[in-house]
């Protein structure tokens, strides 16, 4: 009833190709955009904003790069933490030499080394593919584990190891380090995701997109109608270790403060996997379902018995967590494989013929 | 153009082509020549090699004898991309289409080749990039007219019938402006009005755009109407070339199809 594009006719192809041409679609992201700009950094409280949405946006962020490879791309990759690694150390390296430069610049940076070492890795993707190809990744994901964990220049000789980081002002605002407001550090983060994302929505729906897509449902015939899989592979690899490097350095600079590389633990490849995969592959919307779900349920789970008053020890509350959460990934896996952005869009079409389905 | 004035120059000419699969000899000295805006036909039994001499022609398979010149030029061993930037376009066999993507989309991937902005202008989807995705989804549309597939230009095609797919793949042949377009049974497992159709889109494509066209079909009456000239494999070899009146009463074509003893 108000969600209908009848009416809304395009006469041109720049109307048609518009990023959102139905207009209540329009309307909405605005909405979702402006909220996120200026009601929450008002209203929201330090729990909110540095327990749930600086994680989630991050999180969002480099299940965003993962999508573009497994989803739009096909290639199975499970060395997103590795890549993430790549991009915080090498932020943090960036941040030592250059002391006195923008750190957003150096965080955007450092997303270009991640993506040459991406470029890389993303070499044997020619020859070998889906399973073979995860476990050629997961080298990226262990090398990197033990290259900074080992070689002490990558933490500055530090005695404890970590990587630490120090107050860097932006504009005279301090964005990182221990005296960066909440707010200011959600801010860094919503802009860097949201710019992001929005060019990941402009690859994956011109030429690229379209290759990447061929390259995923049927690479022989995609190879004869003039795209060169090798290039695309690497395209689609480089890009997504870019995204996956920027949420790395974004996780150390401005959610954790400090990390030792175990953050970065085979752990996180995972965790990411299974965002994309009950967000929805190959969807850029899918990539923030599958990160709110991940990051969101188990703080559901952990405050559910205090906000109604059910005396349980937080031990037993995270086994239950652990199970839960098990148990809603399998159910989602079996109920709807195309994850939460096909139930979305599913009942987007439900509610465009509503109340009259048929 | 009728079919009388097409003395064109040569486009293909296959010279002493063999392929073998290890001891399997799919190909034994084959030789042909396409000429420029013709329909051309091969034809021949089931495992007779047609399908392997387009892998040939399309750089997917390199035999080990033999050559094969374009326009003109000698081809070096290639691979399938480069012939497609040379111009020759492919449908197959069982439809290869990119499965989660829209028609729409489908046939766009075929204009692959002809779209150049960079990354970064893609990632702004704007400027050149902007303008090169109008241009071309204007291409596009005229193809989804001609094909008369505008009512599923927005549907996934792995949801659509076996038809449909048949002449999406045929348009994002179409996109990629071939000069050489190989059709591998374009009417495998069609009733006879989508036959019907498809013969005339085979036809029109060939009058409008001057497409030389090589098809592989194993319904004679569609392929006698269609093609101007024609060759017979079996087991791999030449058996018969010419033009259908000549192939219709051929001694060792009536022998391949009806299975007479070999004596090779």
């Amino acid at each position: 009833m108000f969600y209908r594009e009848a009416g809304q006719f395009k006469s041109s192809y720049v109307a048609d190709q518009e990023l959102f041409p139905v207009k209540q679609d329009r309307l909405g992201i605005f909405l979702i955009i402006g909220f996120s700009f200026i009601v929450i950094p008002l209203i929201a409280n330090d729990y909110w904003l540095q327990a749930i949405l600086i994680p989630f946006l991050i999180f969002s962020l480099a299940a965003l790069g993962l999508n573009l490879l497994t989803g739009y791309a096909g290639q199975l990759s499970l060395g997103t933490g590795g890549f993430m690694a790549v991009g915080a150390y090498s932020c943090y390296k960036l941040v030592t030499v250059f002391p006195e430069t923008n750190v957003i610049l150096l965080i955007l940076l450092s997303g270009f080394i991640s993506a040459g070492v991406g470029l890389i890795f993303g070499i044997p993707s020619l020859r070998i593919k889906g399973f073979y190809l995860a476990v050629a990744t997961l080298a990226a994901q262990f090398f990197f584990e033990w290259l900074f964990g080992r070689v002490k220049w990558f933490y500055n000789y530090n005695d404890s190891g970590a990587i630490e980081v120090q107050v860097r002002k932006v504009f005279d605002i301090a964005v990182t380090g221990p005296v960066a407001t909440t707010q200011a550090r959600y801010m860094v983060v919503l802009c860097i995701v949201t710019v992001l994302a929005l060019i990941a929505v402009n690859i994956v729906r011109g030429r690229i997109g379209r290759a990447w897509m061929a390259i995923r449902d049927m690479d022989i015939a995609a190879e004869l109608i003039g795209i060169r899989p090798l290039t695309t592979k690497l395209i689609a690899f480089a890009i997504s270790s870019y995204y996956a490097g920027v949420a790395g350095a974004l996780y150390v600079f401005t959610y954790l403060g400090s990390a030792e590389v175990e953050v970065f633990d085979i752990n996180i490849s995972f965790e990411i996997l299974f965002m994309i995969i009950i967000g929805g592959l190959g969807s850029i919307s899918g990539a923030f379902f599958g990160a709110a779900f991940i990051v969101l349920i188990p703080i559901l789970i952990t405050n559910l018995p205090l906000i109604l008053g059910i005396p349980i020890n937080t031990a037993t509350v995270e086994h239950f967590n652990f199970m839960i959460l098990g148990a809603l990934i399998v159910l989602f896996l079996i109920f709807e494989p195309h994850g939460l952005a096909k139930i979305w869009s599913i009942l987007r079409e439900k509610l465009r013929v509503w109340p009259f389905p048929y | 153009m009728s079919a009388e004035n097409n003395t064109g120059d040569v486009l293909l000419s296959v010279d002493h082509i063999s392929l073998a699969f290890g001891g399997v000899k799919a190909l034994t000295d084959i030789n042909f020549e396409i000429r420029k805006k013709e329909i051309f036909a091969i034809i021949g039994p089931n495992g007779a090699g047609k399908t392997s001499m387009l892998n040939v022609i399309n750089g997917f398979y390199h035999p080990q004898d033999g050559e094969i010149h374009f326009k003109g030029l000698h081809r070096k061993q290639m691979r399938p991309h480069e012939a497609a930037v040379q111009g020759i376009a492919r449908t197959f066999q069982n439809v290869a289409l990119f499965k989660g993507m829209s028609t729409l989309n489908n046939i766009m991937a075929g204009r692959n080749l002809k779209m150049k902005a960079n990354l970064f202008w893609q990632a702004l989807y704007y400027g050149p990039a902007r303008k090169e995705e109008m241009e071309n989804r204007k291409f596009v549309e005229d193809i989804i007219d001609f094909l008369e597939i505008q009512a599923i230009r927005r549907t996934p095609v792995g949801k659509l019938p076996y038809g449909l797919q048949k002449r999406v793949e045929l348009g994002r042949a179409l996109a990629m402006e071939p000069e050489l377009l190989l059709l591998d049974e374009p009417m495998a497992g069609m009733n006879i009005e989508e036959k019907q159709d498809m013969c005339r889109f085979i036809l029109d494509i060939n009058e409008q755009y001057g497409t030389t066209i090589v098809l592989i079909e194993h319904d004679m009456g569609v392929v006698m109407d269609l093609s101007e000239r024609l060759i017979v494999l079996d087991y791999g070899r030449k058996i018969a070339e010419g033009n259908p009146d000549e192939i219709r009463g051929n001694q060792a074509v009536i022998d391949a199809y009806l299975g007479v003893a070999h004596t090779n």
